[in-house]
């Protein structure tokens, strides 16, 4: 039974095992194709491999070689539990246990349906896996006699393949199953955050409105008091508004239900759309305000609703942190990509914090930006849609001098970056 | 003679706004809360303008839309689409229902009165 030669054959059909095990996770075709080969090597007539279900506590049969139709549903009507006298040896000992001749063992239903197909001796192995019996792998042969050493301990083999197979395929499952919770879970999330933006801005809006239409004397003059309250009413339900807006745009980032429409766009008419909306800002804070556009720009592709909202929160919070001097906007092309820089002469942002500011929920953390608000989001938001370009945001600050907010990114973007 | 303008929208503080806005700049608003109540109103009254919501329960903007140009002696009114969310899809979405404007929640009343004006060949007279 050793020669080189068998050995050789031992090895070659092992190998073709473990590569089923390794290359397919349907569990039925790896245990069939187990299950032919120790049969084959083990020159025995018949086999079968068994799982064991904890549920029901029972072995059911999940692949088989050499049994006819008539004695595969002959097993399968009887409930194999770990009763069955060889079934319970081999499960109390955890090793293999065989049968050198049927018909010197006590009947049952099972060894008769065995026997009737005309089988006299069979060996059982276990498939155990450390603390509990995953299955059993049977072979079976017509002639009785024992099964001798070496083949047994070549079966062995081919249960720890049987078991690495059952267990990578529970595994799979298991893995997709999760997936499957999680993607049913995340679509839940993302729903009830849609639904209730939606909901929170809805009689936002109405507030919005009326405060609008009061202060347009719609609905007769407001005296001068009620023009001053009816202005905070309107600063601070916008400032509401965009707080929804904010963390609307954060989660469905993070649900990776952000996607860019890519268009082409002008930058040259992106930033004076910025700077025409934000100019009213710097007024009344008496700021100088000024863009400079390189004149030429090429046409960009790209999200230009999403680019305007970046430049739009850079330059807001230029303006909310400068108390005297200027912001300027620079944008200017090279090599294929745009750059914009958004300048202010504000108080600056200390070393430490110049990489934490573009994190979620994070504000550089000192008295003066405590007092101006915010959500903390802006900045990630528009760090991720600059990502999503395949570009680059970043400060360069100098406390007491002033900050530089920097972003450049391709000039035609014709797919969405991998989010990291 | 003023401008008669159709205002399709269900919920009442949004009616309201509109209402108070549009009478007060002179012009006769009609309401229906929804699409099938906004397709009778335009039939009956013939309006010059369609301010139509888009999430209405039953008939949604876009059905009653569609089934407005599709009616030879309506399809010449345009029609400004109101969207809850500014995205790109339901722009879309609006244009090839037939709209012909298009605004997205929030809408400031400023805005939506210098759209209807721009929309209305003839201007309002002005207060």
């Amino acid at each position: 039974m050793s020669s080189p030669r068998h050995i050789n054959r031992v090895h070659g059909e092992l190998g073709e095992v473990s590569q089923a095990v390794n290359s397919t996770l349907e569990l039925e075709t790896v245990l069939a194709t187990i299950v032919a080969q120790a049969v084959q090597l083990s020159t025995t007539d018949a086999g079968a491999i068994y799982v064991f279900n904890e549920e029901s506590q029972e072995f059911e049969l999940r692949a088989t070689h050499g049994m006819d139709e008539a004695m595969i549903a002959g097993i399968q009507d009887q409930h194999i539990g770990i009763g069955e006298t060889a079934i319970e040896q081999m499960a109390a000992q955890r090793c293999p246990v065989q049968i050198p001749d049927l018909l010197n063992e006590p009947s049952s239903q099972l060894l008769n349906v065995v026997i009737h197909a005309g089988y006299r001796a069979l060996l059982i192995l276990p498939l155990l896996r450390p603390g509990e019996i995953v299955g059993m792998l049977v072979v079976r042969r017509k002639q009785p006699g024992e099964f001798p050493k070496s083949t047994i301990d070549v079966l062995e083999t081919f249960a720890d393949q049987s078991v690495l197979a059952i267990q990578n395929a529970r595994l799979f499952r298991e893995i997709e199953e999760k997936g499957r919770e999680l993607e049913v879970a995340s679509k839940h999330k993302s729903q009830f955050l849609a639904n209730m933006s939606h909901e929170l801005r809805t009689p936002l809006n109405a507030i919005l409105g009326y405060a609008e239409l009061m202060l347009d004397n719609i609905y007769g003059e407001p005296s001068e008091k009620m023009r001053t309250v009816l202005e905070r009413l309107q600063s601070n339900g916008r400032h509401l508004l965009g707080l929804i807006n904010d963390v609307l745009d954060l989660s469905k980032i993070e649900a990776g239900q952000l996607t860019l429409s890519l268009d082409d766009y002008s930058l040259s008419d992106l930033v004076h759309g910025v700077v025409s909306a934000v100019k009213p800002l710097a007024a009344e804070k008496r700021l100088a305000f000024k863009a400079e556009v390189a004149p030429d720009l090429p046409t960009g592709r790209g999200d230009g609703r999403r680019l305007s909202q970046v430049l739009l929160n850079l330059v807001g919070n230029a303006i909310k942190f400068t108390d005297n001097g200027e912001v300027a906007i620079r944008a200017s092309a090279a090599n294929g990509a745009f750059t914009v820089a958004v300048c202010d002469t504000g108080p600056g942002i200390p070393l430490v914090d110049q990489a934490k500011i573009f994190e979620e929920f994070q504000q550089a953390d000192s008295s003066i930006t405590r007092k101006k608000g915010g959500t903390g989001l802006g900045l990630s938001i528009a760090k991720r849609i600059i990502e999503m370009h395949g570009g680059r945001i970043w400060v360069e600050s100098e406390l007491g001098k002033g900050s530089t907010f920097y972003f450049t990114l391709p000039v035609r973007v014709e797919a969405q970056a991998e989010q990291s | 003679m003023s401008k008669r303008i159709l205002v399709v929208e269900d919920q009442l503080d949004n009616r309201q706004i509109l209402r108070d806005l549009l009478t007060n700049a002179d012009f006769e608003v009609i309401e229906a809360v929804d699409g099938e109540a906004g397709l009778a109103a335009a039939a009956a009254h013939r309006p010059d303008l369609i301010l139509m919501d888009i999430q209405l329960p039953g008939l949604d903007g876009y059905e009653a839309t569609r089934r407005l140009k599709a009616d030879a002696a309506l399809t010449a009114i345009p029609v400004i689409a109101i969207t809850a969310y500014e995205l790109k899809e339901a722009e879309d979405k609006a244009r090839a229902a037939g709209c012909d404007g298009y605004m997205a929640k929030p809408i400031s009343p400023r805005q939506l009165l210098a759209k209807v004006r721009e929309y209305l060949s003839s201007p309002a007279p002005t207060r």
